[in-house]
């Protein structure tokens, strides 16, 4: 085990998905890809900061209905509507954060489940004029260079690209003295104080990144769909992302997106052999949260742990 | 004045519900001072400590440091101003390994030294980083502990880390809230050689339930009782006087 395999991890998680695209349609693989940048950003949220949200979908949505907006009305370059729609998700993070950061608990997951029934709503009814309501509308990009939106291999490798680079940053991000300030509000915020943090404004902070990444997630989304409809940002399916940061362990960038990726596994292929699937995966999620707190990540790196008999610190 | 105070209250008092855990504190310690607080459990100590370093405000009353009014300042601020705690439950971060737990105190934020070191994208297990958390560990003997989880420590060792985290924030006021507590006399024996080793750099508070453990630390002892100050002065006169017998000892 004393391969030096953690700085080659941006490697594996290409060789991983390239392992996988014999077995899956190359579109269903990078909406997988897709998936696990959305995971990472509630794993930040939650994982690192302690902070368990019940609307990251809210940031999605915002992320994918300002890709198709920005493209319907202001260009059709997929490469500025994709910036523009991290920044409009890390904009209405900005913007609820201050409210939202303030609580913990089931404070905070509640609050944010009620500002994402409210973006919900304003998509589905109140500007349904603008986002097509409902039906949702279609997003047109234009073609860049090489680049092409409509190509499957192209938004593929752009895909996870994308991933590498948000897992690069967020394990810089997690390895700086940032990420220690991040667990220490996770384990007593209090204390946190003392040491002269204002724990308020880096909780904003990584609230906003948190939100700015998943919106990216909801932009990639509609770049590999080509629509938008009102299910990107719908209430219902703030458990999806949960479930996979708890099945890969909360707190660790590699178990997001093991976790990521067996979710997707299991939600897409389960549903195909077991009728009502959900209640399996809710079995498993019990056992996630009583038997197996450190999900699949942290099973495995404890039971090697324990097989060299050394402590981990983590 | 005679000398300049570092930390100085006007009549605080805290009131929880109608309760009254501070009753008009009227306190003042000079620069370079080292000072203890006496009085039985719940006496209020802890709360007193609680409204000088603004873990919240006080009902009535101000607080000041090196003259400037900080009733209403935030608990960072004050930290960024050099009043530093600890508290009475060892407060450490079991999570984070003992060498984590001092990262965030050598770069702290407003000491410029944040920019440089790179607080947001840079490993916090760079050798600068790690060099400084290993020199605040050794002043406290834990170098070797360093990679340890927090978590494995004894009582003992984390309350050394706290002090630890303590003393590399840079104290210009230090507040110990019983630091002796429930630790062995072996331990009780080293953290009190430790404090004595660097009092000299910074202004002292010390609350202690044993009189004697903190006579030859203190020039000037405080006793408390219900909320308020009772007596003041030097240690062994302070102990001889009737009132504190009674409440101490419930005897004059
Ligand atoms: N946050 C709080 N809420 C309500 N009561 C409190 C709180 N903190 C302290 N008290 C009460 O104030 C009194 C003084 O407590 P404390 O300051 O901890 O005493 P000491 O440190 O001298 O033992 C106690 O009766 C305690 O129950
Ligand atoms: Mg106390």
């Amino acid at each position: 085990m004393k391969i030096p395999w953690k700085k080659y991890d941006c490697l594996l998680i290409v060789a991983g998905f390239l392992l996988l695209l014999p077995f899956l349609k190359i579109q269903r693989t990078t909406d997988f890809i897709i998936f696990c940048v959305f995971v990472l950003s509630y794993d930040l949220l939650y994982g690192y900061m302690g902070r368990l949200s019940f609307g990251p979908m809210l940031f999605l949505g915002a992320g994918a209905y300002a890709v198709t907006l920005f493209s319907e009305h202001l260009s059709p370059n997929p490469f500025l509507a994709l910036s523009f729609a991290v920044v409009a998700a890390a904009a209405v993070g900005a913007l609820i954060g201050p409210i939202i950061v303030r609580t913990t608990g089931a404070a905070f997951a509640l609050i944010n489940l009620a500002f994402n029934q409210i973006g919900h709503f304003l998509v589905l009814i109140a500007f349904a004029k603008y986002t097509g309501g409902e039906d949702g509308m279609s997003a047109h990009f234009s073609k860049v260079g090489f680049f092409d939106v409509q190509d499957r291999t192209m938004i593929f490798v752009f895909s996870l690209f994308c991933l590498v680079l948000a897992f690069y940053l967020l394990k810089r991000l997690t390895s700086s003295p940032f990420g220690i300030l991040l667990r220490t509000i996770k384990e007593n915020e209090t204390r946190a104080r003392f040491l002269g943090y204002d724990t308020f404004l880096y909780k904003w902070g990584a609230f906003v990144i948190s939100g700015g990444l998943a919106g990216f997630a909801g932009a990639l989304s509609i770049m590999n769909y080509g629509y938008v409809t009102p299910s990107f940002i719908d209430p219902h399916r703030n458990v999806e992302v949960i479930f996979a940061v708890l099945i890969g362990g909360a707190g660790n960038l590699y178990g997001a997106i093991i976790g990521g990726v067996a979710y997707m596994v299991v939600s897409n292929y389960l549903a195909t052999y077991i009728a009502r699937w959900e209640m399996f995966l809710g079995i498993g999620l019990l056992l996630l949260v009583f038997r197996f707190r450190t999900g699949v990540w942290g099973a495995v790196t404890g039971l090697l742990a324990s097989r060299r008999g050394e402590a981990e610190t983590r | 004045m005679p000398e300049s105070a570092i930390l100085e209250t006007r009549g605080v008092s805290k009131k929880f519900d109608g309760f009254v855990a501070v009753s008009g504190v009227s306190y003042r310690l000079s620069e370079g001072e080292a000072a203890g607080i006496i009085g039985p459990n719940g006496a209020g100590k802890t709360t007193f400590f609680n409204l000088l370093t603004g873990m919240f405000p006080p009902t009535e009353g101000t607080v000041l440091f090196r003259g400037e009014d900080i009733t209403r300042c935030p608990a960072h601020e004050r930290v960024g101003r050099g009043v530093i705690r600890t508290f009475q439950l060892v407060s450490v971060f079991d999570q984070l390994s003992v060498r984590e737990n001092l990262v965030l105190s050598v770069v702290r934020p407003g000491d410029g030294r944040n920019r440089k070191r790179g607080f947001f994208f840079s490993d916090a297990a760079r050798p600068e980083i790690s060099d400084a958390c290993g020199e605040a560990l050794a002043l406290v003997g834990l170098e070797g502990k360093a990679s340890r989880a927090t978590s494995s420590l004894s009582y003992g060792d984390k309350r050394k880390l706290e002090i630890a985290l303590a003393l590399s924030l840079r104290p210009a006021v230090l507040l110990l809230d019983e630091p002796f507590a429930g630790l062995s006399d072996a331990e009780i024996g080293e953290v009190l050689e430790l404090v004595h080793r660097v009092k000299a750099s910074f202004s002292l508070v010390i609350i202690e339930h044993k009189i004697s453990r903190i006579v030859d630390l203190v020039s000037r002892l405080s006793v408390m009782h219900e909320g308020k100050l009772i007596a003041e002065g030097d240690p062994k006169k302070v102990i001889e006087e009737p009132l504190v017998r009674q409440v101490y000892w419930g005897r004059a």
